[in-house]
């Protein structure tokens, strides 16, 4: 195998191709590097849109929710969990607004590869599994959402945000990109299996997507609703993945138990999503 | 060419009024029933979502709120006109620029249209039509849902409806203006970065005078603050010569935008 970049380039002055079969081998076992290394690739194309945002969003909220609402609530309650209000919000904005993105990057861009653009047949005729391009695909959009959540994460230690200090913060990363993942995943998979663009991706972003920012103690602890409402938070990704965050940002106090909770349910709903997702791509790319 | 009767305005106006403006609605409704009704309808949760989430969870936290002319009331009865002032300018400008730009750009409506005897004038009326239709369906939604909240204090109240209609028009004629220089789908997001800290700043979950004062009066420059500050003085019954001051800045809004519609239009359509 000469997967040397070295190797590759005099093979490729040569102008000689490998055999088909060292060609198709070297696809199946890296197709999935292949289409996220190709989703990488068209992401330059609006990467500065897209860092404008990623670094406008955490500042417009920090400011306005943070400092703006903060300002309202800490003269109303004193301190929300027994920190100042902008301690509070800060990591769930963190969580909230990588989660929100999932439904701009895996509903519209996953019916385009299907539909309109088509971009997954083309790999989808050489050795690269369907499953593949379905994994290539949600991994590149997790390293696009490490960057943010990265960029987030900075924001949160310069608004002094995150009191147990830079080390331990770093932590809110990994735990905002696993989020994505739970909710993302699923969402991808029940993408794949549209097969028309009707009301679909806007009831997503209305009533799955909204509430979840609204109603999993994002703005407010789940306990200051009523008990009938507090499902909303413990089946939302996003409650777990808050809780997780404020215990790294500003050492929230729950008990053990509660914590692999948190994590059981984020994995297994990435397990599950990418498993559905798989075998959708594979359904509808192997007719 | 309009032939014997057109005079004055009429004749002025016939390079781009066909006087059909209602064939332009008449296809908006049709689209509506068949196809977008679902996601017409539940554009009117959104702000409800908003009221029930801030208004049960925060405003535990927040509790009372100094409210116009001094008075304190609850957060929820704060929010509740902000909201539907926002509800207000994001529908109006939903349908002013993601809708005109995709029916421009993408279905090419417009230059069908334009081929029959209607002008660019009929396609803007009743496209700005269609949007205030909308916005006066989630208006009286909202009041609806404000009232058996009990977040209705005074009849004044009752003029939300219409000043609903009139932030949405305010906007609606401006962003048709815009949608017409737009060439992609990515230029879209400049829209959004317009609304969005319009919408955290403007006053609509926390008064302004949070920030230094600069911030301030750049806040109040913004036509949305003038929005929420309107509903919130109909909605406890406080009136002032502000009110008048908040409804103007509307109107001239309006009629800047639809003046700056009809030069782009006509850039637009009659090359």
């Amino acid at each position: 195998m000469t997967d040397n970049i070295q190797d590759l380039r005099q093979l490729a002055a040569s102008g000689r191709v490998p055999a088909p079969e060292v060609l198709a081998a070297r696809s199946r076992r890296w197709g999935w590097w292949y289409f996220v290394e190709y989703w990488l690739r068209t992401a330059r194309a609006w990467f500065v849109s897209i860092l404008v945002y990623m670094v406008g969003e955490p500042l417009l909220y920090l400011v306005a929710l943070g400092l703006g609402l903060g300002a309202l609530v800490d003269s109303g309650v004193g301190t929300v969990d027994g920190v100042s209000y902008l301690v509070f919000v800060a990591p769930a904005l963190l969580i909230s607004t990588v989660v929100m993105s999932t439904g701009g990057e895996l509903t519209y861009p996953v019916m385009a590869g299907f539909k309109w653009d088509r971009l997954y047949y083309g790999p989808a005729a050489t050795p690269v599994t369907p499953a593949q391009i379905a994994v290539g695909q949600f991994l590149g959009v997790m390293i696009r959402f490490t960057l943010q959540a990265g960029i987030f994460w900075a924001m949160l230690l310069a608004f002094g945000a995150a009191p147990r200090g830079w080390a331990i913060s770093l932590l809110t990363i990994p735990i905002a990109v696993l989020t994505a993942a739970a909710f993302g995943a699923p969402l991808q998979a029940y993408a794949a299996s549209l097969t028309d663009e009707g009301y679909q991706f806007a009831f997503v972003q209305r009533f799955v997507i909204m509430p979840m920012f609204l109603f999993a103690g994002t703005f407010f602890p789940l306990s200051s609703m009523p008990g009938y409402l507090h499902w909303i938070g413990w089946v939302s990704p996003v409650w777990h993945g808050t809780q997780l965050s404020r215990q790294v940002t500003y050492g929230a106090v729950e008990p053990a138990w509660l914590t692999v909770v948190h994590i059981a349910f984020l994995v297994v709903l990435t397990a599950l999503g990418l498993v559905w997702a798989r075998r959708n791509y594979t359904v509808r790319l192997g007719s | 060419m309009s032939t014997g009767v057109s005079t004055g305005a009429r004749g002025r106006l016939s390079a781009v009024y066909g006087g059909n403006a209602r064939a332009v609605i008449e296809r908006g409704f049709r689209v509506i029933a068949r196809q977008n009704w679902m996601i017409l309808v539940s554009g009117f949760f959104e702000p409800v979502l908003y009221l029930l989430a801030m208004g049960l969870g925060l405003g535990a936290l927040v509790g009372e709120v100094e409210g116009p002319g001094g008075s304190s009331i609850p957060y929820t009865a704060y929010i509740a006109p902000a909201l539907l002032a926002t509800s207000a300018m994001n529908g109006a400008i939903y349908d002013s620029t993601w809708n005109v730009f995709f029916k421009l750009r993408f279905a090419r409506l417009y230059q069908a249209m334009l081929q029959t005897s209607l002008g660019p004038m009929d396609v803007a009326l009743g496209e700005i039509f269609l949007a205030l239709f909308r916005g006066f369906l989630y208006a009286c939604g909202f009041m609806v849902v404000m009232l058996v909240m009990g977040l209705v204090t005074s009849p004044w109240a009752l003029l939300m409806i219409p000043v609903a209609l009139l932030i949405a028009l305010g906007f609606a004629s401006f962003g048709m203006a815009v949608t017409s220089y737009l060439k992609s789908f990515q230029q879209m997001d400049v829209v959004n970065f317009v609304m969005l800290p319009m919408f955290l700043f403007s006053a609509t979950l926390y008064p302004i005078e949070v920030f230094p004062e600069a911030i301030q009066w750049f806040i109040k420059a913004m036509p949305l603050w003038h929005g929420v500050e309107l509903m919130r003085h109909l909605a406890v019954g406080y009136l002032s010569w502000a009110a008048v001051g908040h409804a103007l800045y509307f109107v001239v809004m309006t009629v800047v935008g639809v003046w700056f519609t009809t030069v782009r239009l006509r850039a637009l359509f009659l090359r």
